[in-house]
């Protein structure tokens, strides 16, 4: 760039003489590298992975790949396995986040009231963060095994069960292991995060609402959670978008059965582009559960305008 | 509308005690203001009396009934609070009409009322704003207007107006006045500052250390007050005290002047206020001193005088005064304005 412009001696103007090059040229030289960052990290990749969706990609015929336009998407829509991973991936979300969210909010809210070794206690709430999610998912398997673990008797013992069997075994409810071992891991998240959003009320609102003559749980509906309403439609945003493409759980724990029960769209993703090598079709089923994660991060990021006044 | 009374009120948190032997008896309709420095406890002792701080000891009644275990809510008593403590969220008319909406009153009552106190507070035209929209004084209305609404049985004002800009200042002082003319309802009122203090109060208590220091009319604080911290809280600029030595008949001054005072047994200390000295040539006065100092306010002059062995005094005087800094002067202290104060600062009796 140095040898574009004359030299400067002290004393001279520094202005750049040309209009053409300060407006429309140089702006470009600074965001240069974060453009092409962007781009060479996020859009080529997302460009390529769409592109296969749009071809027959299969390791097993390297030399039959070529253009198939919509074919894989036809196929999408007509296969049944592809309809029951997507029921699967509802379920296993919508029951992960409901748990993870009710009791992340319920511990954030004890947490934030004043007790002995207060802090001990928050450190804690982070441990199943610390935890790799291999292992955590290895665990839980082990704590539903009949055989090592106490839950299939404890569960009989109150009744959930009929016999102390592996709950991983049985297509009616396998999908309840990797959820609890989900909510587990995901409760950490919402506490935190609405421990620290409590954090931010000014207590003198409650105090107002107090001399108003509202009750303990008038003050939770009409202060607390308007104010926590940012965060919560942040957080169960992020949290729902991850929970969708969390396939590392199910993957350990059930790999996906039995009778494909717990085979969710990010595992149905995996187990096709890896096991049976077919790039074309995995790259379209993971093209839809892209398109339906970012319907949903708009529908409520439009929720989040209209209703949250803060 | 209603009558308070504290009865030998305490408040301790562990060993520490922040309040002790508070008794007042707030008479119905009384405008009572709570005043001293920072950290004397008149914050706390007005969050007892709404129910936010617990009572230590002692017993709080409002029209004899004993609260000290009823919750705020069920005290039927208003408070404006420093910060305001509007509802972000809330727009302006829900912002006052929250305690109606708590009661489960209908939506054309609440509005009536609402639209009512926002009138009378000049608000009509912003109560559909959020609080963020408003400025301080705007704010400020709002906060006084979801107090109006409740029709309570006592106000509580907690330096309402301490964020609030002089002039605002000044405005808002003048309405809490009308309004408490207006409605007559029971207001107690904590600020630091005396003139707000002096202004709005039917009597102050100035506290000090959590200790009562003086309950009494404006004017009774400013011209008999009960002990030394009241003597230099009270008026403004602060009262000059300085020791004496009294021998019975006569007060001697640091730099030997003495002044005939009759029962002046046990005086150690003399208090005069700025605008109880009058101002003589060089020599003529009692005491004598250097200018060192010399604010023109237009209506009146203030002088910071250097009275040698006395140290600094302040004089008050009506008008413009034609002294220049660095001149001579005499000083006369009127014998009907002095205050005495024992060794322990407690005020002697005056002379009849």
């Amino acid at each position: 760039m140095t040898t574009t412009h004359a030299k400067v001696t002290s004393g001279e103007t520094r202005a750049w003489r040309s209009a053409y090059w300060r407006w429309l040229v140089e702006p470009y030289f600074y965001v240069g590298p974060a453009v092409l960052t962007i781009v060479l990290v996020m859009l080529v990749p997302l460009t390529i992975g769409i592109s296969y969706s749009f071809q027959s990609i299969s390791l097993l015929k390297p030399f039959a790949t070529s253009w198939v336009g919509f074919e894989n998407y036809a196929a999408l829509w007509s296969d049944a396995k592809f309809w029951r991973a997507l029921m699967n991936t509802l379920r296993w979300t919508l029951g992960s986040l409901v748990f993870q969210f009710s009791l992340g909010l319920g511990l954030a809210l004890l947490l934030n009231t004043t007790f002995p070794m207060k802090r001990l206690y928050q450190a804690l709430v982070f441990l199943p963060w610390a935890v790799p999610t291999f292992l955590s998912a290895l665990t839980w398997a082990w704590l539903f095994n009949p055989v090592i673990g106490p839950l299939p008797h404890w569960m009989a013992a109150v009744g959930l069960l009929s016999e102390p069997y592996n709950i991983l075994g049985d297509p009616k409810l396998a999908m309840w292991g990797p959820i609890a071992a989900n909510v587990w891991f995901g409760v950490p998240f919402f506490a935190i995060t609405l421990m620290a959003a409590l954090q931010s009320i000014p207590s003198e609102l409650y105090e107002a609402a107090e001399i108003d003559g509202a009750s303990a749980w008038q003050r939770f509906t009409k202060i607390t959670l308007p104010f926590l309403a940012p965060m919560i439609a942040i957080t169960v945003m992020l949290r729902t978008i991850w929970i969708a493409n969390f396939a590392d759980l199910i993957f350990v724990m059930t790999g996906g059965g039995p009778a494909a029960s717990t085979e969710i769209l990010s595992t149905y993703v995996f187990n096709t582009a890896f096991r049976k090598l077919d790039f074309g079709y995995a790259s379209a089923i993971a093209v839809a559960l892209l398109f339906m994660l970012l319907a949903y991060a708009v529908f409520l990021l439009w929720a989040r305008r209209r209703f949250v006044k803060l | 509308m209603a009558r308070l009374e504290l009865k030998n009120i305490a408040k301790r948190y562990g060993a520490v005690e922040v309040l002790s032997e508070v008794d007042l008896d707030i008479a119905d309709g009384e405008f009572l203001v709570l005043v001293g420095p920072s950290g004397c406890g008149k914050s706390t002792l007005l969050r007892m009396i709404a129910g936010l701080e617990p009572i230590t000891a002692g017993d709080f009644l409002i029209d004899g009934v004993r609260m000290n275990d009823v919750p705020p809510r069920s005290r039927d008593i208003a408070m404006v609070f420093q910060s305001y403590a509007l509802y972000p969220h809330m727009d302006v008319a829900r912002n006052m009409g929250f305690s109606m909406e708590i009661r489960g009153e209908d939506r054309s009552t609440r509005a009536d009322k609402v639209a009512a106190a926002a009138k009378t507070l000049g608000l009509s035209a912003l109560t559909e704003r959020l609080p963020r929209a408003l400025s301080g004084g705007q704010r400020q209305r709002v906060a006084m207007g979801r107090a109006i609404v409740r029709d309570p049985r006592a106000f509580l004002f907690d330096e309402p107006l301490s964020n609030l800009d002089a002039a605002l200042r000044v405005e808002m002082r003048l309405e809490i006045a009308r309004l408490h003319q207006r409605l007559g309802a029971t207001m107690i009122y904590v600020t630091h500052d005396q003139v707000e203090a002096m202004t709005l109060a039917d009597r102050i208590v100035v506290l000090n250390g959590g200790k009562v220091q003086q309950v009494g009319t404006p004017l009774e604080l400013y011209e008999r007050p009960a002990n030394r911290f009241v003597a230099q809280f009270i008026g403004s600029p602060t009262m000059n005290v300085f020791p004496v030595v009294s021998d019975g008949a006569a007060l001697v001054l640091g730099d030997g002047a003495r002044l005939a005072m009759p029962d002046c047994d046990g005086a150690t200390a003399l208090g005069v206020r700025p605008e109880h000295i009058d101002v003589a040539a060089a020599g003529d006065g009692l005491i004598d001193g250097t200018a060192d100092v010399v604010e023109r306010l237009g209506s009146d002059t203030n002088l910071y005088v250097n009275a040698g062995d006395l140290g600094m005094l302040t004089v008050r005087r009506a008008g413009n005064l034609p002294v220049r800094p660095g001149e001579r002067i005499g000083l006369h202290l009127r014998p009907e304005n002095l205050h005495l104060f024992d060794k322990a600062g407690l005020a002697l009796a005056r002379r009849a």
